[in-house]
Order: structure tokens, then sequence, then C-alpha cells
């Protein structure tokens, strides 16, 4: 261990912690307010004519005192792609690509970043990396693993959160809070019975952040008993609020004192305390004058719920053997009847229609954070080694020491409501030590695949000290004065030359020097995550459904994927196709169950919070995109689109598929490559079964791909099938 | 610095000079300059580039041939079966008598001075071990009844008694055990091990991992770390299908995918070609090439039907609760035949927090018959002798009582055991101190482990290094100088 950071610092700490008697007490680097530091001259830095803004004052004055040069910048077409990925998760458009290569003016990339950033699918894209902080899930895990059937609507809050650029203080006070700060509820006006204010909206969807403590992982099994089930909740709770918003690994304090760890047993239990009150309640989604209707409605509501009993009945009565023609008749008469009832239900003047009676016997609610009654509270206790039944002390709610020294302030927070608030409204302090230092930290390694702070969920005594101090301390000041917002951030940090660099820039002395990039000589070249590699075959395709929001989608899964599945019945198949191909971020997310293809690239478990994704390199991956049945369905797609723009000419179907898939025209070597494959492909068709065992006929082809030859069309297939599986797709330069 | 609407686009759709580099430029630099840098090393490993370093198509890039031993290893292929959670040795492998006589008693004032997870030492209390050990095999070797079937092979094994570190939060233990030190980003043991000996095996992963519930680290406990991406373990489910995807869309014939195959690697390389210090573009390179043909070998391997009855029941494979485990064992034994390197199995459940008797129970109900199973087969085939198990957790268990009949985190003397790949078995290595807290004699640091480990392998544990920011590192870091490999063939 000699030599290791770690080792480094834990001297540190070992000699100058009050704690251990060291007689100069040094408060740790992350827990003290960050003050602006001065942002070097350009001027007096050796690359300094490539600096654009303060990010690359700071860069560059690091990669001279390292002794690194920076990259070159990357050309347009790369930029163009990269910015595309970054900020949306989509490939961009072959007239896209176009419109900004052929834009030569300086402004062109400040308009582009405005461009995407006002896009709507912007949100769909950061808002999925928020969610991995928030251990975002649709079931609770463990062996039943059962539903929280409201959690999306935490998911569709964060993605018009991040679309509306909402402060990242309202953001977080939302999350932790918004019940508290935002009282409200949909009473109504009585001087507005018919409308609902913007305001109370804006508190609904406070509430609805609230979500965020209600679809963690927990057991409910009935063997477990309320009182451990409130402890693991309250630890959850504890655990994941520290890790999101303030950047600390707080699990170690729960059972006790460690030397190292700055945060003691007694201020864990006073953060445990904050939320003891508090506890998830459902609450009605919709507009007080539509819940009437649907009371209303309740006779028809019934009746078509009973018509779907009838038909249980009758299925029952059958027990899946052959129907005799009377039978079969009954069950067209059954059926029919359901869906005429259903159809009967009066459109709602409030509601949308699907949102209303979807699911039938139930209510639109959300499942967000409120408070038990009073004298349901059970007061909090420090418990010995964090053991349940070791009760010790009893804590009031409060904040841990060792931060507040830097806000000021008062300690002291009330024992119910508005516990939670004080809590969120001190978290937010423009002057609070880590809030903005660790927001600023991910949005960073988002962008760049690392952050400043290589543990973005621990700044702590054991995290990994910065390796641009100044540059956090800078960037998280900066954010503050800019009122918070995470898009200005973007626009600073896209309009840098350091997130311009080519990540095709080979040194060998800067490679030998900083082998990880940790200095940023040049851009981190960047695997597609699941959901963006999803998201892009299937834009490729034209087969992505744009749809925003709503439940989540469950697409179909060949036998080999669902065969993992204990229940059959936990992946239950959208009815409708389209909705199979929806973004990745609305597939359900089943805390036992991963989609398989998100699985074999590195989706996290959700059971805590995520900071930074693992990117493994398997063969697997490889499997899935040479075998599996959606890609290669998707292929056919992405034929019959090609075909449906160029017709069967190969040479201009090669011209416009790699335009699609890669950004960028085909080089005259490989259109050429690709034109003998085609070819042979033809060729290997029409040797027939002669030379071996042949290929089957396309199944299902789109209308483009069914016009043509078959060997034609299935060799354009098998083409785009290769380029789904180039390296160039997947990765982003 | 240029500005980025002046930089050129060279008619290729490179960018700048340093990409034109042709592979043979590539080449000569590596040798003349950076040929120690990951990128030198990735590409100059035997095979991965022809010996003429021909510029071209074809690289017959190979980072896993396999390569000769440092020396001469018994062993060639390792199994290791991780207990996740950490299983107590003072109720499996190590008996203290001495915990009954002060069960129930407050600690000596001077074994207190230690850290735990859960416990202040101050007002613990011993609690005896509630497991029988009896007497095995010729060696008279003693084993607990929680692995009495294990123990049928005590003549196979060597228990090391005397194992320690000093991280006693799962987390970093595990990580510690899996990479030699507590920090993120080092490579694991399995992939150091196909680094030095590479594969035998063209058809299956070099480098396998399986549990049967988590992960707890993720793919931290079979990452390549810093080594080349090639290095990597690829994880199997074991519910539902191990590997997804391997038949062809019937669309899709044999002799189609060859040739699309071929084009797509064409087309990687030159991507390569431009791209060449990141070994992920070269490893999922591999990966293809791997990929097509498991295709037809990992059907095979995972068809366990193939078994004989008598086979399955050895691993308990058709019983509860040993099927999960027994399955995976049964892999074990068949990835090993098939010349995988480094099959790494994880047994989940074993933080036994509160009742330590009836988890440990469980636990060895899961496990046990399945791993003796194994050796019985491994033995049977004549696998054992080169194949090396080793059984270990990321700690033992204090001997003290937490809460009424609970264990914590004890990292500070622990055991594991090792069999087969060349050793002689019928040993005990290593003790803790007469209540089982402290290793005190022979100790054996996780270093000393994994420093035994690469010896029984061929591996010297000093030389087997990569160089990466600026120094050689190695599985073993400062340590391994306990080496038990030359004892335990004796």
């Amino acid at each position: 261990m000699q030599g290791t950071p770690i080792a480094a610092l834990a001297i540190v700490v070992t000699l100058t912690s009050p704690a251990l008697g060291g007689d100069q007490p040094v408060i740790h680097w992350s827990f003290q307010t960050p003050v602006r530091p001065a942002v070097p001259v350009p001027a007096e830095l050796e690359h300094g004519d490539g600096v654009r803004n303060a990010i690359d004052a700071f860069v560059f004055a690091k990669l001279e005192e390292k002794r690194l040069t920076p990259a070159p910048l990357a050309n347009r077409h790369t930029l163009v792609r990269r910015a595309y990925f970054d900020l949306l998760g989509l490939p961009p458009s072959p007239d896209q690509v176009k419109k900004f290569v052929e834009d030569s003016s300086d402004s062109a990339w400040l308009a582009l970043i405005d461009e995407l950033l006002e896009s709507k699918h912007y949100g769909e894209r950061w808002g999925r990396h928020w969610l991995d902080v928030t251990r975002y899930a649709d079931t609770h895990g463990f062996e039943s693993d059962i539903s929280c059937p409201n959690a999306w609507r935490y998911r569709d809050y964060v993605v018009q959160s991040f679309n509306a650029d909402k402060p990242y203080d309202q953001f977080v006070q939302e999350q932790i809070a918004g019940d508290e700060i935002w009282p409200d509820n949909l009473d109504l006006d009585p001087k507005q019975v018919w409308t609902l204010s913007d305001e109370k909206r804006r508190h609904l969807n406070a509430r609805i952040a609230t979500g965020l403590y209600t679809f963690g992982p927990e057991i409910s099994e009935s063997a477990m008993d309320a009182r451990r089930q409130k402890y693991a909740r309250l630890t959850d709770w504890v655990d994941t609020t520290s890790s999101a918003f303030l950047g600390l690994t707080m699990a170690c304090a729960r059972c006790h004192d460690h030397k190292f760890d700055p945060i003691t047993q007694h201020e864990y239990f006073g953060l445990q305390a904050v939320f003891a009150s508090s506890a998830p309640v459902k609450i009605l989604v919709i507009h007080p004058m539509a819940y009437s209707e649907w009371l209303d409605s309740y006779p028809r509501i019934t009746r078509a719920g009973e018509a779907v009993k009838s038909y249980k009945i009758f299925e029952q009565k059958i027990g899946g053997r052959e129907l005799n023609e009377e039978e079969k008749a009954r069950k067209q008469k059954l059926l029919a009847n359901i869906g005429k009832l259903i159809l009967e239900l009066p459109v709602s003047s409030y509601t949308q229609q699907e949102e209303l009676y979807d699911p039938l016997m139930g209510l639109p609610t959300a499942t967000v954070l409120g408070h038990d009654r009073p004298e349901l509270v059970k007061p909090v206790h420090r418990l010995e080694r964090g053991e349940l039944y070791s009760v010790k002390e009893r804590i009031h709610p409060g904040l841990p020491h060792v931060l507040t020294e830097a806000t000021g302030g008062d300690e002291t927070l009330p024992e119910t409501f508005g516990c939670r608030k004080k809590l969120a409204l001190w978290m937010t302090r423009p002057d609070h030590p880590l809030t903005a230092r660790v927001m600023v930290n991910r949005i960073w390694a988002w962008h760049f695949g690392h952050g400043i702070v290589s543990t973005p969920n621990d700044f702590g005594t054991r995290g990994q000290p910065p390796s641009h101090p100044e540059l956090l301390d800078w960037l998280a000041t900066e954010f503050v004065a800019q009122g918070w917002s995470v898009k200005a951030l973007h626009r600073l940090i896209l309009r840098s030359s350091t997130y311009q660099m080519s990540s095709r820039f080979v040194s060998h002395e800067n490679s030998a020097t900083d082998p990880t990039n940790r200095y940023l000589w040049r851009m981190n070249r960047r695997r597609l995550e699941a959901e963006a590699l999803w998201d892009s075959v299937h834009t490729v395709a034209g087969t992505l459904n744009l749809k925003m929001g709503g439940r989540p989608v469950v697409p179909a899964l060949a036998d080999d994927e669902i065969a993992a599945l204990r229940e059959p019945w936990h992946w239950p198949v959208s009815a409708d196709p389209a909705e199979h191909t929806r973004r990745g971020i609305y597939i359900m997310v089943r805390r036992n169950f991963r989609f398989p293809m998100f699985d074999v690239f590195d989706v996290p478990i959700a059971s805590v919070s995520c900071p930074e994704r693992n990117v493994t390199t398997v063969a697997p991956q490889a499997l899935w995109g040479l075998n599996n049945r959606s890609v290669f369905r998707q292929a056919q797609e992405f034929a019959g689109r090609v075909v449906r723009k160029t017709g069967d000419d190969p040479d201009r179907f090669v011209d416009h598929a790699w335009k699609l898939a890669l950004a960028r025209a085909p080089t005259a070597r490989e259109k050429s490559e690709a034109l003998t494959l085609f070819h042979n492909f033809v060729n290997k068709a029409q040797e027939g079964a002669a030379v071996g065992p042949v290929a089957e006929p396309l199944e299902n082809p789109p209308a483009s791909l069914a016009a043509l030859p078959g060997e034609r069309a299935a060799a354009l297939v098998k083409l785009c099938l290769g380029i789904y599986n180039l390296n160039e797709f997947l990765f982003i330069d | 610095m240029l500005n980025p609407n002046d930089v050129l686009i060279s008619p290729d759709g490179s960018e700048h000079p340093e990409s034109l580099l042709s592979r043979r430029q590539l080449l000569k630099r590596s040798s003349l300059g950076f040929g120690a840098l990951a990128l030198g090393d990735c590409l100059l490993r035997d095979g991965f580039v022809r010996a003429s370093g021909e510029a071209g198509n074809s690289l017959s890039q190979n980072p896993l041939a396999v390569r000769p031993p440092h020396f001469g290893g018994t062993a060639k292929n390792v199994i290791f079966l991780f207990m996740q959670g950490g299983p107590s040795h003072v109720d499996t492998f190590d008996p203290k008598p001495a915990l009954v006589k002060y069960d129930g008693k407050l600690l000596p004032e001077d074994l207190r001075d230690f850290d735990l997870a859960q416990i202040n030492t101050a007002d613990a209390t011993m609690m005896a071990s509630t497991a029988k050990f009896r007497r095995y095999g010729q060696s008279g070797m003693e084993i607990s009844n929680l692995f009495k079937n294990v123990a049928r092979h005590a003549d196979d094994l060597a228990i090391i008694r005397s194992c320690y570190h000093d991280n006693f939060i799962h987390g970093p233990a595990i990580t510690f055990m899996h990479s030699g030190t507590a920090l993120l980003g080092h490579p694991t043991v399995g992939a150091w091990v196909v680094y030095g000996l590479g594969c035998e095996s063209d058809s299956l992963p070099a480098y396998i991992a399986m549990t049967d519930r988590v992960f707890r680290n993720g793919p931290n406990m079979y990452t390549s770390g810093f080594l080349p991406a090639v290095y990597q373990g690829t994880y199997l489910k074991t519910e539902g299908a191990p590997i997804q995807n391997l038949s062809r869309p019937r669309q899709l014939a044999a002799r189609e995918q060859r040739i699309l195959m071929n084009q797509i690697r064409a087309w990687n390389e030159r991507h390569l070609g431009e791209r060449p210090d990141d070994s992920r573009l070269s490893a999922r390179i591999q990966n293809y090439e791997l990929a097509f043909r498991m295709q037809t070998a990992a059907p095979d391997l995972i068809d366990i039907a193939q078994e004989s009855k008598s086979t399955r029941d050895l691993y308990g494979i058709d019983t509860e609760p040993t099927a999960r485990f027994g399955r995976m064992c049964l892999l074990a034994r068949r990835m090993v035949e098939r010349g995988v390197r480094y099959v790494h199995l994880v047994s989940n459940g074993w933080d036994a927090h509160f009742g330590c008797k009836e988890n440990h129970a469980k636990q060895s109900a899961k496990t046990d018959i399945p791993i003796a199973g194994l050796l019985t087969d491994l033995k049977a085939r004549g696998l054992l002798e080169s194949t090396l198990v080793v059984w270990a957790g990321e700690f033992g268990r204090t001997p003290i009582r937490q809460g009424n009949d609970g264990r914590d985190h004890h990292p500070y003397g622990f055991s594991s055991w090792m069999a087969g790949g060349g050793i002689r078995g019928g040993k005990t290595i290593g003790a803790t101190d007469e209540l089982g807290f402290h290793a005190i004699e022979d100790k054996v640091h996780v270093n000393d482990l994994h420093a035994t480990l690469l010896s029984l392998l061929g591996l010297n544990h000093e030389q087997l290094t990569y160089f990466f920011e600026g120094r050689d590192f190695r599985l073993t870091d400062v340590g391994g100088d306990n080496n038990l490999a030359e004892r335990l063939v004796l």
C-alpha cells in the first residue's frame, strides 16, 4: 500500500485529526466552502492561444505543470457526432451533420449547442444520468420484487426538470422536501373551480419529486417486522441522500465512529431522525373535477370490470381445452362486451382518457413522501453497532457538525414537519461546501468520462482528491453564480477547447506520464451506454418511437433472454409493438431482472446510488450484435429505410447507410469493400443449397425490401447488420 | 492549438498527422520508445501482430495466445470459490476449543486493540462455535460438520489458518481479495493469470465469473483494471440460459456470417489503426472472433444434460438447496476441461451478523455437496492434478458474539484452503491465537496467498508486472514474501 494516495491520505488524517490527538487539526478540503480561485492568465500559458474560457485556462495550466501536450481540436464531423450523443444520446441525422459541417462560421458550434439543449430529448439523456444517482427502479427488489407502479412519475419529473433547466438548488429542494416547502395540494381555489393553476401544478410536481424516497430497495416479506423495515428504509434514505446530494458515503458511520470518518455515529442517526416522521403516501394526481367524473362513471367502470370477470370465469371453465363452435362464439361475445363497455366510458374533460381509466379499476396516483400521523412516529435512537435492538440514547434531527462549520448557522431542526425542509434549504445554501461541487463534478464526469474527483459519490476523506482542485472550485462557484443552471454549465463546458479536443491524438510522452488521461490532454473516447446503443440502433433503423413519458414499456424478449426471469408474468410485454421501440430510459427497470441487453452493456444494479457506470468489453456483447433477433429485425428496418430513400442501387445505398449510422460518408475503399460484400451475399444466395445450408428468407420485411428480389434485399440487410457491429458505431471519438 | 474551423479533414477522414501513421510506422515507433506502454504491450504480445510487423489487414492478433510460464508450475487452471460475505473460520476450518471455556466472557484486555465493522471490542463477549469439529482423513485434519462432505477430501486439502489483512468492510475487503489492494481500478487475479499464461481455449473466454446471486462489487470482481481490456472476465448467468444470443438468426447462413465477420473485422482493424492506443477497441475485435467460435463451443459447454445421472447427483444438481451452486461447480469443471484458464465462482450470503449458526447451516447446505462433488469429479477425471481449487471469503468472522447469536467481520485471522494443482494435501498451514483472533504463526497475507497461487501456475509474482503510470505494478504490490508454493507441493 505504500505510495498509494489512500495510504498517504490516511497518514495526513492520522497526524492531524483532533480525535487522534494531533495538534494541527486540518479541515478536509471538501468540507470548506469553495473560494473562487483566480483564473490563470492565458497569455502566460504555453498553449494560451487555445484558451477559450476559464475551463481551458485551468486545464492548460495543469497540462503545462505536468508537461503534457494538449491534443488538437477534433474535426467537425467528430464534433457534431460527439455533441449529439453527449447531449441527446441520439445520433445526428445526415441533414443535421451536413448543416453543421457546411457552416464554417464561428457561431455554428454555439448554435448547435443551443439547439441541442433546447431539444426535449436532452432531458431524457441527462435525466437518465440522474436516475443512476438516485437508484431509480420500477420494482423494490429482493425475492418478491414487488412493483412500484408510480415510480415512472418521478422519472418523468426528472426528465422535465432537466428540460426546463430547473435551477439545481430547487431540484434538490423538491426531491428532499417538495411536500414541506410547497405544502400545497390540489384543493380547488374557490374562485377557480374549473382549472388548475400553474402554481398548483408546480406544487404537485414538487411533491412527485419526493417519489425518490418511495422506490428504494425494500424487502416486503411478511416475516419482516415493522421496526426492521422502517430501519432499513431510513438507512436507504440517508445513504441515498448523502450519496446523491452530498457526495458522501455515510454507510460506515451507521455502525460506529471510525477513525477516518468525519461523520460520527451520533450525527448519522441525526440524519435518520430527519426522516423519522416521513412515510410514503399515495396521492391522486388528477384534477378534482376529473375525480368527480371518475366517481360519476363508477358504475360503468364496475360494469367493465364485471365483464372482465365474466370472461375470466369462462376461461377457467374451459381450462385450456379446445373450444367447440358454440364456445368460440361465446368467447367472441364476452371479449366484444369488454371492449364495448370500455369504449362506453365517458370522455374526461380534464384528464386524458388513458390516464383516467388505466388501469381500469384504479385511479391515477403518485407515491410521494408525506408524514406519518404524529402519534405513530417512533423516536430515533442511536443503535450501538448499528444493531436494531442495541438501543442507546435518543437522537434528535441534526446536521453533521463537520459540514455546518463551513455554513455556520443553526444545527437544530424541528422534530417532524418542516425538518426535511430545513435540511434541503441548508444543503442548497450557496456557501454549502459540497452540494455545488458534487453536482458540477457529476456533470463534468458525464461529459468527459471521469470526474475531477474520480469518486463522484465520495468527497469524504476516503475519496480521491481532485485532479484540478482550482477548476472544481471555480466551476462550483460559477454554477451557483449562474443560478444553479445546469444548462449554463453545459454551455461553458462544450464551448471550451478542452471539450473539443480530439480523442485520436496519440502522444507517447503524454501516455507515459498520464496513461488514464486524468489531466485531459485529449478527449476520452466513449463507449455508448446501453440506452444510447439501444436508441442508436433504432434511430438508424428509423423505428425509434420518440413518444415521451408515461408507464414503463416492456419489449418482447427472445426465449433465451426470458429464461432467467423467475416469474414470466413479471415481464408483461406491451401490447402495442410501437411501444417496444421507445427510448431505453422508458424500458421497465426491474431490480431483480435487468432487461437482458442492458445487463450485457453494464446498466447499474439499482440497489444503491451509482456514480459512474462500468464499461466492460466482453464477448456476450459481440454475440448480442451478431445474433440478437431484435438487432436483426432492426437491420431489416434500417435497410428498408435506406432503400426507400435510395432505391436498391448498392452504390447509393452504401453512401446513405454510412451517413445514417456513422455520420459520415464512406471512404472510396470502404465503399468498394461494401459493394463487394453485397455482391458476395447475392452470389452466395444464388449458389444455393449446393454448397451448404442456405439462409431462410427475410421475415416480414418492410415493404420497400419486399418489393426487391429476395437475395438482393437480404444482402442489403446483412450489410446493415455489419454496420451495427462496427466499433465506430459503438464508440464516440 | 488549432481553431476547430481550421481543422483539415484529410481525404480518408483522419484528423491529424498523428493518426495517419501506418501500422508499420506505428510498430516502428513502439519498438523505439513506448514498447512498455499499454499500446506496445498489447500489440506486441505474442502473435498480436506478425513478427514481420507487416502492415495491413491480417493482424493475427492474439494477446490470449498460450505463453510459457516463468518456470515449471504444477497447476494450469484455477477454480476460485469465493464465499461472499465472509464465512466464520472458527465454525468451519479453524477449531477453537478454548472458546467454549470463554463463552460469554468479555474479551481479554490485551485482545481489544483492533477495529471491527459493527462491534465495539470493549463490551463484547466471546461466543463458542456451535459446529462440531472432528478429524478427517489420514492426515487427521480437523474440519467442522458444516463441511463434512468437503472434509472427505481432507487428504487433498491444504488449509491455511493464518490468512489476514486489515479491511473489515465488505467493499474494500472484497477488492483486496480479488486485486491484492483495496484500491479500485486494479486487475483481478484472473486477469493477471490470463495476462501471464494466455488461454488454451480459442472458443471460450479465458476467464469466466459466475455468481449464485450478485457480485457485491459488480464488475470490479472480474475486471482487467489497468491491464488491456481483453483480460477482463466474462460473466455468465446462472439462471436461465448462461449465455444468450448463441444461435445465428435463421436468415443468416453460416458461410454468410463468416464473410460478414471478415469484413467487420477488416473495418474495425482499420478503425483501430487510427486509434491505436485504445485497448477496448482491440479487445472488441478479439471478442468478435471469440463470439464466432462460442456459437459452437458454448452450447456444448452449457449442455449439462450430457452429464450422467451419477455426475449430476455428485453435484446435487437435481435437488435443493444445492441445485444452483452445484450447477455452477459442474459448469466450472466443464470449463476447465475445455481450456478455460480461470473460473471464478461466487457464493452469496455468508454475512452472518445475526443467527450465525442458522446462517452457516443454510450456506453449507448450499455449497458443501457441490464443492465436494467438484473435487471428486475433478479427481476422477484426472483434472485435479492440474486444476488449483481455492476456497476463501473476503474475511472470517469474529470469535466475539454480535447481538445474541451473530458474528461480525474479521480480517485479522481467517481460513482458506487450496486443493489440486499439484498440491500435496493433508496439510495445515499457520495458526491463529488460542481464541481465533489474530493470525500468529506463519502469517499469510492476501498478497502471500496470491503469490502462492501464481507460483503454483509457474508465474513469479515479482516478474509478472505491468507498466502503468510510470511504474511496474504487480498483483502482490510489495508483499508476497511468504510464498507457500514450495511447501504445498512437497
